[in-house]
């Protein structure tokens, strides 16, 4: 069975390195330079954005006026261990950018998978059954498409009070759309070859042909570029924060430091700077990760690895 | 005949899409909490006030009701009257219910158009500011997988996407606008306000035209076309220009289409940091006024824009390949 099920992805002729073609994607991202750097940085950020303000004393919240509006590291009147300055209210710009990327990630990575699952279930079934099913989902999902999805979430977060879960909800019902295309334009070149027939001919339900055999095939490829997702939708939650709509002050995240320290941009230029180059660093970081897994996916999709 | 069938049948699929759309925004500012009714009149009106006004915006009827009666109109073209902006187009969200100076409610297809030419006008300043700079560097890519050009386009793209417009915006503002005194920032008294704005949503295209284009052209110069062209005797820089290009533009046009309503998105965003007087900025003012004509009819409009700038787009793709079928 595997055998048949390498075949539909990739010629497995002259593959070197890993048995499946999903192997050979990661071990093909893993030869590149800028997934090297990209994975070790965004991890490096990662790690110190959950264990340093676990073991760190400086509160992100605690407001300190002997401390207020320091420059940052180089210059003139920096204080250890504010590396990236203080804010107007005393609290350490560096702290905040770090639970600032805790919760980035958090909504990030829930969102991407939601909408993975939500898109590439409906994309699955719409490819497999066909007729007036997929008929239904495909016109829907033309429908989501041609609403821009900041309208739908600031509409919707308007009003609403803004969690974390509302949050990740929102972007994620609106962001379901492309990969319910891609999922189906790939299930609909899957579903008459001939593991899927043979299946049939054994007497396999439809559900498990579509979870047990064609998702495994169909699914990783798109997951590999789901990693640009989670750049994309941090991005969307820095927006939503940026416009008020996002996790609620006094909880620090990216989009709220940045427009609470636009008031403060003649005097103090740090305290909206850093958080927006802490952000640039670690999305380029991820996007770097994002775009060297898609190039290994696309040539070993076109068999040339 | 074969372009009128096409167009006929992309027409109704268009209609199909808007009659989703509005079902959906429709609904959803019906379902979450936020009566209109009261924002209008004031929060201090008393009940039977905010009664009337529901009754007078017909906010009353049951949904599915309100809902048939809306796209009757629609069907009539009319997107309705908006329930805050007076025609003066100053906002008065917030003014007395016994106020008696009100003027007569504007109407949403007017209050769109009127905004729209500004925001067409930055969009086209943007794309313009992002050919420039991202087809000759995602041409060179595509030509040399894998070398420095390719790369230098991989990285670039990289950043751009990793950028937040916002603070883009407001880094760029503090920098040439207040620091260095190059450019105007907010608000709009002329073209050159247009700038800023444009080269902050140029960023944000930027990444996209270049993924697409060093894909495409480092695809279509595998092609056999390609590889046979010097046995032709045709030289690189017009084998490239003209036949390696044009094919690997269709992705190019294509991409457009569909990531519309991303750039929508960031014109929003744009036009609210910048307080450019646009479609977008109406639209935040809209959602946060809760100017439900208002946001339907923009809803509306973008889907109606969005149909047509897909079939162009195909119609485009079809006289630059005359291969495809659709």
């Amino acid at each position: 069975m595997t055998e048949i099920v390498q075949q539909s992805v990739a010629t497995p002729a002259n593959s070197k390195g890993g048995s499946t073609p999903t192997g050979r994607m990661l071990q093909l991202a893993a030869s590149r330079m800028d997934f090297r750097i990209g994975f070790l940085g965004f991890s490096l950020l990662v790690v110190v954005a959950i264990f340093l303000p676990l073991i760190s004393s400086i509160d992100p919240i605690k407001m300190s006026y002997g401390a207020k509006l320091l420059p940052p590291f180089p210059a003139e009147g920096w204080r250890w261990p504010y590396l990236l300055g203080t804010d107007q209210l005393g609290r350490d710009v560096l702290m905040r950018c770090l639970v600032g990327l805790r919760y980035s990630l958090l909504i990030g990575v829930t969102t991407v998978i939601l909408m993975f699952v939500v898109g590439c279930g409906l994309g699955l079934y719409a490819g497999f059954r066909g007729g007036w099913v997929d008929a239904v989902i495909m016109r829907l999902t033309d429908a989501q498409l041609s609403i821009p999805m900041i309208i739908l979430a600031i509409a919707i977060l308007g009003v609403s009070r803004p969690t974390v879960p509302a949050i990740i909800l929102v972007l994620g019902l609106s962001g379901w759309p492309l990969y319910a295309r891609v999922t189906r334009s790939v299930v609909l070149g899957e579903r008459n070859r001939g593991y899927v027939l043979g299946e049939r001919v054994l007497g396999a339900s439809d559900l498990r042909i579509m979870l047990l055999f064609v998702a495994p095939v169909v699914l990783p490829p798109i997951a590999f570029v789901a990693v640009l997702d989670i750049a994309r939708m941090m991005i969307f939650e820095s927006i939503l924060g940026f416009l008020g709509l996002g996790v609620q002050p006094p909880t620090p995240t990216f989009g709220n430091v940045i427009a609470d320290a636009r008031k403060y941009l003649l005097n103090a230029w740090w305290i909206a700077t850093m958080p927006g180059i802490f952000m640039l660093v670690s999305l380029t970081c991820l996007n770097l990760v994002g775009s060297a897994l898609e190039r290994a996916r696309n040539a070993v999709l076109r068999g040339e690895a | 005949m074969f372009v009128l069938s096409f167009l006929l049948r992309r027409l109704l699929q268009g209609c199909l899409i808007i009659l989703l759309v509005s079902f959906i925004i429709f609904t959803l500012l019906r379902v979450v909490p936020g009566d209109p009714a009261r924002l209008i009149v004031g929060g201090m009106a008393p009940d039977e006030v905010v009664a009337m006004k529901a009754k007078e915006l017909g906010l009353d009827r049951p949904i599915p009701v309100q809902f048939l009666s809306y796209l009757a109109n629609l069907a009539t073209g009319d997107l309705g009257t908006s329930f805050v902006r007076p025609k003066s187009g100053a906002s008065l969200g917030g003014s007395a219910f016994n106020d008696q100076t009100r003027e007569e409610r504007a109407k949403v297809l007017e209050l769109i158009l009127n905004t729209l030419p500004m925001t067409l006008q930055l969009a086209a300043l943007a794309l313009a500011f992002a050919l420039v700079v991202a087809v000759p560097l995602g041409t060179v890519g595509g030509l040399y997988p894998g070398r420095w050009p390719d790369k230098l386009a991989l990285t670039l793209g990289s950043i751009c996407v990793s950028t937040p417009n916002f603070w883009l915006g407001i880094v760029l503002t503090l920098f040439l606008s207040v620091k260095m005194k190059l450019l105007p920032a907010i608000g709009y008294r002329g073209f050159s306000y247009t700038i800023l704005p444009a080269i902050v949503l140029a960023v944000e295209i930027v990444p996209f035209i270049l993924r697409t284009l060093t894909v495409s052209v480092a695809q279509v110069m595998r092609e056999e076309f390609i590889q046979l062209a010097p046995i032709r005797g045709l030289g690189r820089g017009r084998t490239v220009l003209k036949h390696a290009l044009g094919n690997a533009a269709i992705p190019l046009v294509n991409l457009l289409g569909v990531q519309l309503g991303m750039l929508l998105g960031g014109v929003l965003v744009i036009e609210f940091i910048f307080d450019y007087p646009g479609l977008g900025l109406l639209t935040i003012n809209a959602v946060l006024q809760r100017d439900f004509p208002l946001i339907q009819g923009i809803a509306v409009f973008i889907s109606v824009m969005f149909v047509v700038i897909n079939i162009l787009v195909d119609l485009i793709a079809m006289t630059i390949d005359p291969r495809l079928e659709y």
